[in-house]
């Protein structure tokens, strides 16, 4: 750490966040092996200590599509279980205090799309994840919030969980059994192809539980803070951003695309320390 | 206050699966259907299990409990050949089914039952049934507005796979629950496994009757009593059962079966 021009500058600095990775690998084996004990578990055998619980059980926005049918009939939609119920509302806790980390550390869709990332990085260095025109992007970028209302409206009128024919979430963790359909893994292909071009395709463009979740971005707790009076303001926090947000002319991240990585923080790529923090309104008044 | 990326990394860790453990202790971790279909709050049926919430989890022994339909009647019904028949999953009907041109599948067997019931149905949408089901169903009292919609419903020649190693073997039936109301079917067999040369015989079963177009009234007017409500039932055993003597019987019933030709 050296001070140069009254700023406290880190010489050598993490590029990453390596336990967010950590955490990423860790769910995503954990989600791998439960959906690979399912299948064994239907044919009579199963890992011992293992849940065995199908992928539907296991996915909080399965909780958020039944929520309807559970308000009107009392019921969970076809496929979908309380534990689903579970996971939804331990995320919405997670996500009103820190805002979408289901997304930046858990989500194992996301992993496997931030892994063919790091391919398209190497290809294309700069250019990677700025393919898409600003302006188109921006657009595109509400698209998911029209995937969430076509999904919450169409399991609401059939009662059947509508979203399994196409989630590539479910594609991924079933692609050998028979439940997965042609499209489901078409969708996956497409976003995992598109990955090598954007960060996380799927997530920005057209996931619905991102689009839920994303919404807390505006009021959550802890949120991505910029300190203006000891930015240097090389826009490296921008750069790095998975989501395209331009974090270098924010005081306060409040986008709905932030996934609470934190990646553009001082903790990982911003070279001033205590100037792009993760933490309270209160944090940040004091460090001023 | 301000968080590091190793302490919201514990917090998510601790959060997620502390919640889980939570939610276990108080019982409501449920990552299974509890097998119970949801009942029917209102109109005529209020009360009894919705064939609509039937899942493709549910085995035939599921069914059983929650609707009164044995597992053998089911297997009848879509063609399945299992030494299990109560562990059967409905979800399997899909797979066994692939070669039909409309999906045969957990709608098929909700629509079953409705209709074996007598309860109501959406109608609205196109749900298929093999035809040994609607053979089953044909001998239940319908509305004429089921009636109608199981004609345009049938499919036959479905190129079905059963699920067991021996296609031609006779269907035996569950050791597991059945209704108190259904009769026993010690031995049963499928349509297509016994007399396919419309004579009426020891292996005959009031649903081959039916399949060949004699109606409930006629079979009940030759047996002088009401039909057994497991159709798959054979017929010299339910003469057997009620005292009736099947040598005078089935020459009534073949006479009955040779008029329809």
């Amino acid at each position: 750490m050296i001070t140069l021009f009254g700023k406290r500058i880190r010489l050598f600095r993490p590029k990453s966040i390596w336990i967010r990775k950590v955490v990423q690998w860790a769910f995503f084996i954990l989600v791998a092996l439960i959906a690979v004990n399912h299948t064994l578990a239907e044919s009579g055998a199963s890992i011992p200590l293992l849940a065995n619980a199908s992928l539907h059980a296991v996915c909080p926005f399965g909780g958020v599509v039944t929520i309807y049918q559970f308000a009107t009939v009392g019921t969970f939609v076809q496929k979908i279980h309380q534990s689903s119920f579970v996971l939804m509302i331990i995320s919405f806790l997670l996500a009103i205090l820190f805002g979408p980390v289901f997304c930046g550390w858990v989500c194992p869709l996301g992993t496997i799309q931030e892994w063919v990332s790091n391919f398209g990085r190497r290809l294309f260095r700069r250019r990677f994840n700025h393919f898409v025109p600003v302006k188109l992007d921006n657009v595109l970028r509400y698209l998911r919030y029209g995937v969430l209302a076509w999904v919450l409206y169409m399991t609401a009128v059939t009662g059947t969980l509508i979203f399994a024919e196409y989630d590539p979430y479910f594609a991924l963790f079933n692609f050998w059994t028979s439940e997965v359909s042609v499209l489901g893994l078409v969708i996956l292909g497409v976003t995992l192809g598109l990955s090598l071009f954007v960060e996380r395709p799927w997530c920005k463009y057209a996931c619905p539980y991102g689009a839920v979740l994303g919404i807390t971005n505006l009021f959550r707790v802890f949120g991505i803070r910029r300190n203006e009076a000891t930015c240097k303001a090389d826009g490296a926090c921008s750069i790095m951003c998975p989501m395209n947000i331009p974090v270098d002319s924010k005081t306060v991240v409040r986008d709905h695309q932030c996934i609470s990585c934190l990646e553009c923080t001082s903790e990982a790529v911003c070279p001033v320390a205590k100037t792009v923090q993760f933490s309270t309104r209160v944090a940040l008044r004091g460090a001023k | 206050m301000t968080l590091t990326s190793k302490t919201l990394a514990a917090i998510v860790v601790v959060v997620l699966f502390g919640g889980i453990f939570f939610s276990s202790a108080m019982g409501w971790w449920q990552t299974e259907s509890t097998k119970e279909a949801a009942k029917i709050t209102s109109g005529e049926f209020a009360g009894q299990a919705n064939p609509a919430d039937i899942r493709g989890s549910y085995t035939f022994g599921d069914v059983d409990k929650n609707f009164g339909i044995p597992p053998a009647v089911l297997a009848e019904a879509f063609g399945v050949k299992d030494s299990n028949l109560a562990a059967f999953t409905v979800k399997s009907l899909e797979g066994m089914y692939t070669g039909s041109a409309q999906e045969i599948g957990t709608a098929s067997v909700r629509l079953f039952v409705a209709f074996y019931k007598g309860m109501s149905y959406d109608l609205s949408t196109d749900t298929y049934l093999p035809e040994s089901a609607a053979v089953i169903l044909r001998a239940r009292n319908l509305s004429s507005e089921q009636s109608a919609y199981l004609a345009k419903h049938t499919v036959s020649n479905l190129g079905a796979t059963p699920a067991t190693s021996t296609p031609s073997a006779p269907q035996t039936a569950p050791q597991a629950t059945q209704a108190p109301s259904a009769q026993s079917t010690p031995n049963v067999e499928t349509p297509a496994a016994s007399s396919t040369d419309r004579t009426v015989k020891g292996t005959t079963t009031f649903v081959d009757l039916l399949g060949w177009g004699v109606s409930q009234v006629t079979i009940e007017k030759v047996l002088g009593t009401s039909m057994p409500a497991a159709q798959v039932t054979k017929i010299k055993d339910y003469c057997t059962e009620k005292g009736l003597n099947f040598e005078t019987i089935r020459p009534a019933l073949q006479a009955k079966v040779d008029k329809v030709k």
